[in-house]
């Protein structure tokens, strides 16, 4: 079978996202669930009840017969939670019901998450996520895991942290123009981000994405019946999901130099790992991407899958490319996290990103990159499970 | 479960008995880490499994807590309450040439001000924790040598 027969089979014909400070949410996961997808059926014309697949990811107990069976639809044909990874998977789940799509296993597959602080708790304080063997040496937040293999990358790696300072200040830049931003009316300038608090060396307060209330859903229909709804859909060129075996996986004993990598890298026999096995569906390369939107649960391991990707150097000359310019829409060389990002603009485990990779295809992001065909999305860099999936404007089929 | 499990600490030996020996070796006042019986390959974390011939015969070997950073971290935010009233503290991990490179985890207990720097060389001890029934395994710098030496 070709890698490349998922290519432009299936599309994002609607999104919908909501979100609330933490802990603010005014209504339940479940709730903010229904509300997204009937919002993401109105933006694509679909009748709800059509939706015959439901796929998730990160855990949450909303599956898609108890999703479905509050919207009464026609029939349930696909529930899938991506198993492992937690933001790591969450473009994984896009490509899961691409699959469902482009395999005649289902038609109508929406992808979603909610995240609610009363609901679930906060990310950054599921402490017994880690085992002992993390714990007794302090080790009890992904951002402490995450600081040690930015460390190296920078210390061993020789890339500048100023490539990740470039990051965060592009993110807050864009949330500027972008009106529902939490960061929109909050500009941030290098001497507020140097002088920010420490959090987890090498992580200033502003490497570390916001963690929002709120809840995100696409709805992904075949190519064809994309054509009929709206004349900009979305069509998912090539999906990726995975990482080199024992990755972020054997308390800190990856293979090599794999632990300063964000997971994207080849295969522990040396064969395409996630980021070539992408570039080589989709018949793309790097230097093809017009826009990224890259899960930046920090700065660090979001600068590890940009050089995973090919999308930056490596080393030193991570810096040179890194650049604020370089990085904001809408004329900068790779304009990245365009509607503020988990930095910026809100938090919903990522899944939000994926929204803002789809609006740069419509032409409707607050920072829209003129012309953009090809728009990537890099799900939760430095997870034991990570994805990518790069989505196409009707003429790159 | 013995007498010696942790009153108010999350860590402590797995329910499976996986890593009991890594515990009972602190006691003992050992670094302990698995090694395969059949093809001698270290193994870290605990696996019940060699990874590299998928034999279950894994045994225990005691190994000399000597090693260079790899990586650290110095954390400032209270991440873990236990340890929230030792802010800022650093966490190496630790390569271990006396365990084929395998790395582990450890705070550190010296000038911690002081940046560690990777390759730094680093000895490690076992010491009783305020509120932990566990001994754990610590380290401490033993004189800044370059990255590379002594492999």
């Amino acid at each position: 079978m070709r890698a490349d027969i998922m290519r432009g089979a299936a599309a994002v014909v609607g999104v919908a996202e909501q979100h609330y400070r933490r802990g603010e949410a005014p209504h339940s996961e479940k709730r903010m669930t229904l509300e997204v997808i009937l919002e993401a059926c109105a933006d694509a014309g679909i009748d709800p009840r059509e939706i015959d697949g439901f796929v998730s990811y990160a855990g949450g107990p909303n599956d898609g017969a108890i999703i479905g069976g509050a919207l009464l639809i026609d029939e349930l044909r696909w529930s899938n939670m991506m198993w492992g990874g937690g933001g790591g998977s969450v473009a994984a789940a896009i490509t899961n019901a691409a699959v469902a799509i482009a395999t005649g296993q289902a038609e109508c597959v929406v992808v979603y998450r909610a995240m609610s602080q009363e609901d679930t708790g906060r990310l950054g304080y599921a402490k017994y996520h880690y085992g002992s063997h993390f714990l007794a040496h302090g080790i009890g937040s992904p951002a402490q895991i995450c600081a040690m293999r930015t460390q190296r990358m920078l210390e061993h790696g020789g890339v500048p942290r100023s490539a990740m300072r470039s990051l965060v200040l592009a993110s807050y830049r864009h949330a500027q123009n972008n009106p529902t931003a939490q960061g929109y009316g909050r500009p941030l300038d290098e001497e507020t981000y140097e002088n920010s608090r420490l959090i987890a060396e090498p992580f200033h307060l502003f490497d570390c994405s916001r963690e929002s209330d709120g809840a995100v859903a696409l709805v992904l229909v075949s190519a064809e019946r994309a054509k009929s709804l709206r004349p900009d859909p979305a069509y998912l060129l090539a999906g990726a999901q995975g990482a080199p075996g024992g990755y972020s996986e054997l308390i800190d004993n990856d293979l090599d130099e794999q632990y300063m990598s964000a997971g994207f890298g080849p295969a522990n026999n040396g064969k395409p790992g996630v980021a070539e096995r992408l570039w080589s569906a989709a018949g793309l390369g790097p230097d093809d991407v017009d826009v990224v939107q890259v899960y930046e649960n920090f700065s660090g391991p979001a600068v590890a899958a940009l050089i995973d990707h090919g999308l930056c150097p490596p080393g030193e000359a991570a810096g040179t490319f890194m650049t604020v310019d370089n990085l904001t829409a809408p004329s900068g060389k790779l304009p990245i996290n365009t509607s503020g990002g988990n930095l910026a603009d809100s938090f919903i485990n990522g899944l939000n990103l994926a929204v803002e990779a789809v609006r740069q295809i419509r032409g409707t992001s607050t920072n829209p990159v003129v012309g953009a065909k090809t728009s990537l999305f890099i799900g939760g860099p430095m997870a034991p499970l990570v994805s990518s999936v790069l989505f196409g404007h009707e003429d790159t089929l | 479960m013995t007498a010696t499990e942790p009153v108010s600490a999350p860590w402590g030996p797995a329910p499976d008995g996986l890593d009991q020996q890594y515990w009972d070796g602190l006691v003992a006042g050992e670094l302990r880490l698995q090694r395969c019986t059949s093809c001698r390959t270290w193994i870290w974390g605990p696996q019940a499994i060699c990874g590299h011939c998928h034999s279950f015969d894994i045994g225990w070997e005691t190994v000399e807590p000597a090693g260079t950073v790899y990586s650290w971290n110095r954390s400032w935010y209270p991440y873990m309450e236990e340890y929230a009233n030792n802010l800022p503290y650093v966490t190496v991990l630790v390569e271990l040439p006396h365990a084929g490179g395998r790395r582990v985890l450890g705070i550190l207990t010296d000038d911690i001000e002081a940046d560690p720097a990777i390759g730094d060389r680093v000895v490690g001890s076992f010491e009783r924790v305020d509120g932990s029934a566990w001994p754990l395994l610590r380290w401490r710098r033993a004189g800044a040598i370059s990255e590379g030496e002594d492999r």
